[in-house]
């Protein structure tokens, strides 16, 4: 772990350099320049002390404060690498054990590329690098103590695990106890720091040199963003920060590796299911990643004439293609005679229900329904968390990455049908398009109900934001936590919904949104949010992370004051147990005093109206709050809600 | 889908009309509507019984009497939770039925500009 301490007064270098320079090196320069003066001298000795800045002295040996400096620290080096894998930005709350890299992302980086977001919980800092990750298609990274800090953003990453999303990880640790200042820095150095969440990451690392860093966060990289997307750990030892750097350290040439295909032969046997079925449906969960995922889903939708049940957690298929029967779902699933599934991550539950309390199974599907899995989730090779369901047999099991087998697997349905078989699917599509009008219809009918309650029904809140955004380039940043939007919404690009949080951990729809509010600033795309109250009350400082990095973000508040799943849990509980079911909202509902989140925002420097409880004023507080969000502030408007 | 039918079972209740409450005793619709929200089913079913579910689910067409509604709120189907006659009398019930049967009935889609695009 211990480095030689070797310094030198070089300018920042490329990330192509190798840092070599040693201190004899820089002494018999500067005397053969003939600059040797008094000053140089009188530096080259404060380098000398440097060197041993943090090396333990004996009682009584200890250097003159402020009289050593380190000119070359390895934290420089740390930045080179990361800069050479494009990372825009670092999410932290500022911390001790990763001070000297923090200091050289500012100083020796210029604070670009990365950019250091200042954020007031590492909840926020994982929560906004997963938000970011899933609207720009990669990385952020995210510096936290590896103790204190890493247990504040365990829930977090846990969320981006269960989604399916890379974000890189970096938690400050000191390894050698023989340099650990006492107090507070023992109580915050750990053996194995990420052995508190390495049950649900998928790689770490805690080099002990710089070599070994740059391999290891390179490695770390391409393992993050290899399908399926994970969340990687990285070490960074305090000493190895904030020592020189020694002898000569080099950087390994990134490539990412392509993503990995189904097997031909086995999508050439799932082609010939989905040609022969009468009644094929697709679902489509954590599939799509990109544009390219959605447009390859409508092909393969198209080339079947199946109906697409999409769960939510991704935007796979347009909402207004005839084949977006997600509202269907029900009818759909006890019909199919054959059902593929896309990186479902419930597979089980998709074809059962069960009741609850008494744990009685109820089949959603046929019982010769046949099964077809394509999904990586063969490759989540962790035990501890249940995130991967109830076991459920398949008759066609394949591995592969969803959104890469499409084109493939499209192909392969092409070459399995016939002209007569093509022609009596074209037959299809007309009862398919009735269908769809018709569930269009039905859920308008439904948002109809409350129209004009007071507080705001849920589905006016959304139709009131979605005419406040329809002719925009729209993002919305957490799309689960309300059903209609999925329902009312017009969706086209896969950016236009960015589904939830992967664990169903409170805490994550605030940064969440803020991290791709972010993602979508350089892009145009207008991003708005709809926030259940409980959540924003979780860490609401990113509001001030949002104001102080001008990130435009609208925050919509679904304010119904409480953590209302949980009041009917306290009811169907109380009626189970014969008791006085009026206690319900005793520990489930936020009330007295009520929040006032307009306020709340506005303390933070956010701009803020609320709250409002009249549904005939939504709308304008939208426009209003619309023109702070296009200006590059965000904003937020308090409606006080119906419960669901 | 279980809190579904649960949900599009009440909700035929909630927007019964006065004809399906000519098989119910005499209730209350007042006494009803302090009922509703004492007992919490506002969290559910909204404030103005106007339906909302977990997830919103729509209804499902009408026709649902009153010994229904009595029996799904004694024995209840899928999620909702149980009101046994010493936690809800029957003249309560009753109050509850008439409260939902006073609702007036929401308007209509094609009648809401904000849902026709």
């Amino acid at each position: 772990m211990t480095q030689a301490r070797k310094k030198t007064t070089q300018p920042p270098q490329t990330p192509e350099d190798e840092s070599g320079l040693d201190r004899r090196s820089f002494l018999k320069g500067a005397a053969a320049a003939g600059a040797a003066t008094a000053a140089a001298m009188a530096a080259a000795t404060k380098v000398a002390r440097g060197a041993e800045a943090r090396a333990p002295k004996a009682e009584g040996e200890a250097n003159a404060r402020g009289d050593s400096f380190i000119a070359r620290p390895g934290s420089d080096f740390m930045l080179d690498v990361i800069r050479t894998l494009n990372i825009d930005y670092f999410a932290s709350n500022p911390a001790s054990s990763f001070r000297s890299l923090h200091e050289s992302i500012v100083n020796y980086g210029g604070n670009k590329k990365p950019e250091f977001l200042t954020c007031m919980h590492e909840e926020s800092s994982v929560a906004i690098a997963h938000g970011y990750a899933k609207a720009a298609g990669k990385p952020m990274g995210v510096l936290c103590h590896g103790s204190v800090g890493l247990q504040h953003a365990a829930m977090a990453v846990y969320n981006a695990w269960a989604d399916r999303v890379p974000v890189m990880m970096f938690a400050g640790n000191g390894m050698d106890a023989n340099k650990r200042r006492p107090g507070v820095e023992w109580t915050h150095c750990v053996q194995d720091p990420a052995g508190l969440v390495r049950d649900f990451i998928k790689w770490d690392d805690q080099p002990a040199s710089l070599q070994h860093f740059a391999e290891s966060t390179v490695r770390a990289y391409k393992m993050a963003m290899s399908p399926p997307q994970e969340p990687v750990l990285i070490t960074l030892d305090i000493d190895l920060q904030e020592e020189a750097i020694e002898g000569k350290v080099s950087i390994p040439k990134f490539s990412l590796a392509a993503p990995p295909q189904a097997d031909e032969r086995a999508l050439r046997d799932a082609a010939k299911m989905l040609v022969a079925a009468q009644n094929p449906v697709i679902v489509a969960d954590r599939c799509a990643r990109s544009q390219e995922g959605v447009e390859a889903l409508v092909k393969l939708a198209e080339s079947l004439q199946a109906p697409v049940i999409c769960t939510g957690n991704r935007m796979n298929m347009p909402s207004a293609h005839y084949l977006n029967q997600s509202e269907n779902r029900p009818g759909l699933i006890r019909n199919a005679d054959v059902i593929l599934m896309l990186e479902v991550q419930d597979p089980w539950g998709t074809l059962h229900g069960m009741g609850d309390p008494w744990k009685d199974v109820r089949r959603a599907a046929k019982p010769d329904v046949k099964v077809i899995q394509i999904s990586l989730a063969d490759f989540m090779m962790k035990s501890n968390y249940q995130d991967f369901q109830r076991f459920c047999p398949a008759d066609l099991a394949i591995s592969g990455d969803a959104q890469t087998s499409l084109a493939p697997l499209t192909a392969a349905v092409k070459r399995e049908m016939s002209s007569t078989r093509a022609a009596e699917l074209a037959g299809k599509a007309d009862g398919l398009k009735k269908r769809h009008q018709d569930m269009q219809e039905r859920m308008k009918t439904a948002a109809a109900l409350g129209w004009d309650a007071s507080p705001v029904s849920t589905a006016r809140l959304s139709v009131e934001l979605w005419n406040a955004v329809k002719n925009e380039n729209y993002c919305l940043a957490v799309s689960d936590r309300i059903a209609w939007p999925k329902r009312l919404w017009r969706t086209t690009q896969f950016t236009n919904m960015m589904g939830g949080s992967g664990a169903a951990g409170v805490g994550y729809s605030s940064p969440g949104a803020v991290g791709v509010a972010l993602a979508n600033r350089d892009k145009g795309i207008l991003t708005v949010t709809l926030q259940p109250d409980g959540d924003m009350c979780y860490a609401p400082g990113v509001l001030w992370t949002a104001a102080h990095h001008k990130i435009p973000l609208l925050w919509v508040m679904y304010n119904n004051r409480g953590y209302v799943q949980e009041v009917m849990h306290l009811q169907r509980m109380a009626g189970l147990h014969r008791r006085d079911p009026k206690t319900a909202k005793v520990g489930t509902m936020i009330y007295d005093p009520e929040v006032d989140f307009a306020k709340l925002a506005q303390s933070f420097g956010v701009w803020g109206e609320g709250p409002i409880s009249d549904p005939s004023k939504v709308g304008p507080a939208l426009e209003r709050a619309l023109k702070v969000v296009k200006g590059g502030s965000p904003a937020l408007v308090d409606v006080v809600c119906q419960l669901r | 889908m279980r809190l579904a039918v649960a949900f599009a079972i009440l909700c035929a209740v909630l927007v019964a009309n006065a004809a399906l409450a000519q098989d119910a005793p005499k209730g209350s619709a007042e006494r009803g509507k302090k009922l509703f929200v004492d007992l919490n089913c506002y969290s559910c079913h909204g404030t103005h019984a106007q339906g909302g579910g977990r997830n919103s689910e729509p209804p499902i067409p009408l026709g649902y009497p009153f010994a229904g509604f009595l029996n799904q709120m004694r024995k209840p189907r899928l999620d909702m939770p149980a009101y046994e006659e010493k936690l809800v009398s029957a003249q309560e019930a009753a109050d509850l039925f008439a409260y939902f049967s006073s609702i007036k009935a929401a308007p209509a889609a094609k009648d809401i500009p904000q849902l026709r695009n």
